[in-house]
């Protein structure tokens, strides 16, 4: 899952990228809200984590701006000021959760994971699609109650399609999904993933569209 | 005479003491003129009966030659006697004179007035004398009836003064109750705010009189509003301040627990001591700034800022070093002032590391000492970036700090240094550096002799 972090302060925005990168995430890293709204315009995260007292552009106003272009990824707001006012106002300028600093990394993580799934319409912790099962805090994947082994990179991008089950993803779109900055992409990296992927799922789960891109469909096609 | 402290209990005596004092002198005034008028009346009335005695004793004196006792006619006239003498003998007296002369005279007979003290009575005597056949006259009056038609008189304008003055005393009393009513309202609303309401006090038909007081106490409330309001803003952005350090301590421990990679691990313990190092630095300034605004004199002594500003300039050269920059400094000669040296090595301390934390890798750092006349200048440029105008006005504010610096400072060091040169009394300036291009600060201090 790939998020933007806007954080100004260099210890905590690279501590946060460090440890939501353990947990599974791809991190891009922003320094203040100008960058911070040019990214949310321009790049298809699944979540973001806006720090309030950004340079250059506030964050609120950040979020604001986001969100009259219509931008609804998950925002998750995280600040050192956390009294009730700010927090309602922060809520209602479109946040989708606040967090107050300290945070605990795995409760970062954890509620990130909520919000993407809750904005994917999954209110289980779980993803389900035909006989696979995802669980993404555990980032274990279970086809017909067997436990799959996957790659970091291969459960990511089975991660996504199963977010969007029957929705199609161009390779580009999944390529800005798998990868932050300063990654490099190799040019037939995806389709890489995705025999892999069907290697060990089954060829029937994965679907192309040619000329377009892959999709997962919710139900088994009937044979 | 020690006036009472309650404002009514002042009015009523400085009331009532005037009407009295007033009345007592009307009195008195009075005393006097009716006595002198009295006085006179009653006296021509004495010379006037003595006349009729002394034309009736010549006409009748040939034909009766004994003592007469002239009837009683008045309730008043034992208070009045008369006696004619004739050739020294009594010839004629009231029954109530007593039979030797009322005037004892050593001499011969005389004329005229004389107060005098018959059978421990006073009386007030006229004297005539009857001219060639040796007649003498006299004619008395208590002195006591004088006194108490004075007193008569006085009795009159003292009553209604009886009877004003109580009746007076409450209306001057409800006067004022009425008066001061709304101080005692006053004194009720503030009595009942609470301790953290600051917002004006309004009484419902105040006197102008009290508009004064009212507009100072409002005034005052206003000034503690805002300084209660600056401290509570300080105290809330010293707290945030200090969590966004404690949040990065927090997550690089969390990312060095749960790294595998002992490279990366490195790195974020690395990390953790430097949040904690600086959180500590925050404290610290902030301590120093509380101290400073808690409004403490400084310790003040004859020092040598030159040792003091080589001192810390090679405390904080490993910085510059590891960011290979160039640090030079040029204190020469001792230059000496007054002030505080821990004080004043702070304010260089900061001014040295804000050079060297906002200035780029390879960048040249001057500190340069110099005495100028009467006074001291450090002067402090580097090959920086420099500021703004915009940000040169608003350093010095609390927690500003210049926006896409990356440098995670918390803003507190232009306050402390603007502290510390105020209770100095060292000028601070900010430039642009003409040698090196960056920012150039000045601080001048007067020379000590």
């Amino acid at each position: 899952m790939r998020i933007l972090l806007a954080e100004d302060d260099p210890l905590l925005g690279d501590g946060l990228r460090a440890g939501l990168r353990q947990l599974g995430f791809q991190v891009d890293w922003v320094r203040n809200g100008e960058a911070a709204e040019r990214e949310l315009r321009a790049e298809p995260y699944a979540a973001a984590v806006l720090d309030l007292g950004l340079p250059l552009k506030d964050g609120m106003d950040v979020l604001a701006a986001v969100r009259r272009a219509g931008v609804s990824l998950p925002v998750l707001v995280l600040t050192a000021r956390d009294a009730v006012p700010e927090r309602i106002s922060g809520l209602d300028a479109g946040a989708d959760d606040y967090v107050a600093k300290p945070v605990d990394l795995h409760e970062l993580a954890a509620r990130l994971r909520a919000l993407v799934r809750r904005a994917h319409g999954q209110p289980q912790e779980c993803l389900v699609v035909q006989d696979v099962v995802l669980d993404p805090a555990a980032r274990s994947v279970q086809q017909a109650g067997v436990t799959v082994t996957l790659p970091a990179r291969e459960f990511d991008l089975l991660h996504v399609l199963m977010l969007n089950a029957g929705r199609v993803l161009s390779r580009e779109q999944l390529e800005q999904h798998l990868y932050s900055w300063g990654q490099e992409v190799e040019s037939n990296a995806v389709e890489v993933h995705i025999h892999h992927l069907r290697r060990k799922l089954g060829t029937a789960l994965i679907q192309t569209v040619r000329g377009v891109g892959y999709t997962l469909l919710r139900e088994n096609p009937k044979p | 005479m020690k006036l009472p402290r309650s404002l009514q209990g002042r009015l009523l005596v400085l009331v009532l003491g005037l009407v009295v004092g007033v009345w007592l002198a009307t009195s008195v005034m009075t005393w006097i003129d009716v006595r002198h008028e009295l006085d006179e009346l009653l006296d021509s009335h004495l010379a006037q009966a003595a006349a009729l005695l002394v034309v009736q004793q010549a006409r009748e004196i040939e034909d009766d030659d004994h003592q007469l006792d002239a009837p009683t006619l008045h309730r008043y006239a034992p208070k009045v006697a008369f006696q004619v003498f004739h050739e020294g003998r009594l010839a004629m007296r009231s029954a109530n004179a007593p039979a030797r002369p009322m005037v004892e005279s050593g001499v011969r007979f005389h004329t005229g007035f004389k107060t005098v003290q018959i059978d421990g009575t006073e009386w007030r005597v006229f004297a005539a004398n009857g001219g060639e056949r040796d007649v003498q006259v006299y004619v008395g009056e208590q002195v006591s009836s004088r006194a108490s038609i004075l007193w008569a008189v006085l009795r009159s304008t003292l009553w209604p003064m009886v009877v004003a003055l109580p009746l007076l005393a409450l209306a001057a009393w409800w006067a004022v109750y009425r008066g001061v009513a709304p101080l005692r309202r006053l004194g009720r609303t503030l009595a009942e705010r609470q301790p953290h309401a600051l917002h004006a006090v309004i009484v419902d038909g105040a006197p102008s009189e009290m508009a004064p007081m009212l507009d100072a106490l409002n005034g005052l409330l206003e000034r503690i509003a805002e300084l209660m309001e600056s401290e509570r803003r300080f105290t809330a952005d010293a707290a945030h301040e200090l969590r966004t350090p404690i949040a990065a301590i927090r997550a690089q421990a969390q990312v060095a627990f749960g790294e595998a990679d002992d490279a990366l691990r490195r790195h974020a313990l690395q990390a953790t001591l430097k949040g904690c190092d600086r959180a500590a630095r925050l404290v610290d300034q902030l301590l120093v700034l509380s101290r400073l605004e808690a409004g403490a004199a400084p310790a003040v002594t004859p020092l040598d800022l030159s040792a003091l500003v080589r001192r810390t300039v090679a405390e904080v050269a490993p910085q510059a070093i590891e960011k290979q920059q160039t640090i030079e400094l040029d204190a020469v000669e001792a230059n000496w002032v007054q002030g505080d040296g821990t004080l004043l090595a702070v304010l260089v301390r900061n001014l040295v590391d804000n050079a060297i934390r906002y200035s780029p890798p390879h960048a040249l750092v001057k500190v340069a000492l110099a005495r100028q006349q009467a006074r001291v200048r450090l002067k402090i440029d580097d090959s920086g970036s420099g500021m703004t105008e915009q940000d040169m006005q608003r350093i010095g504010e609390r927690f500003f700090r210049v926006i896409g610096s990356g440098q995670g400072g918390s803003g507190l060091g232009w306050s402390i240094v603007r502290r510390i040169a105020a209770v100095h009394r060292a000028e601070v300036r900010v430039g642009r550096s003409i040698d090196l291009g960056g920012l150039a600060v000045e601080v001048d201090w007067p020379a000590a002799s």
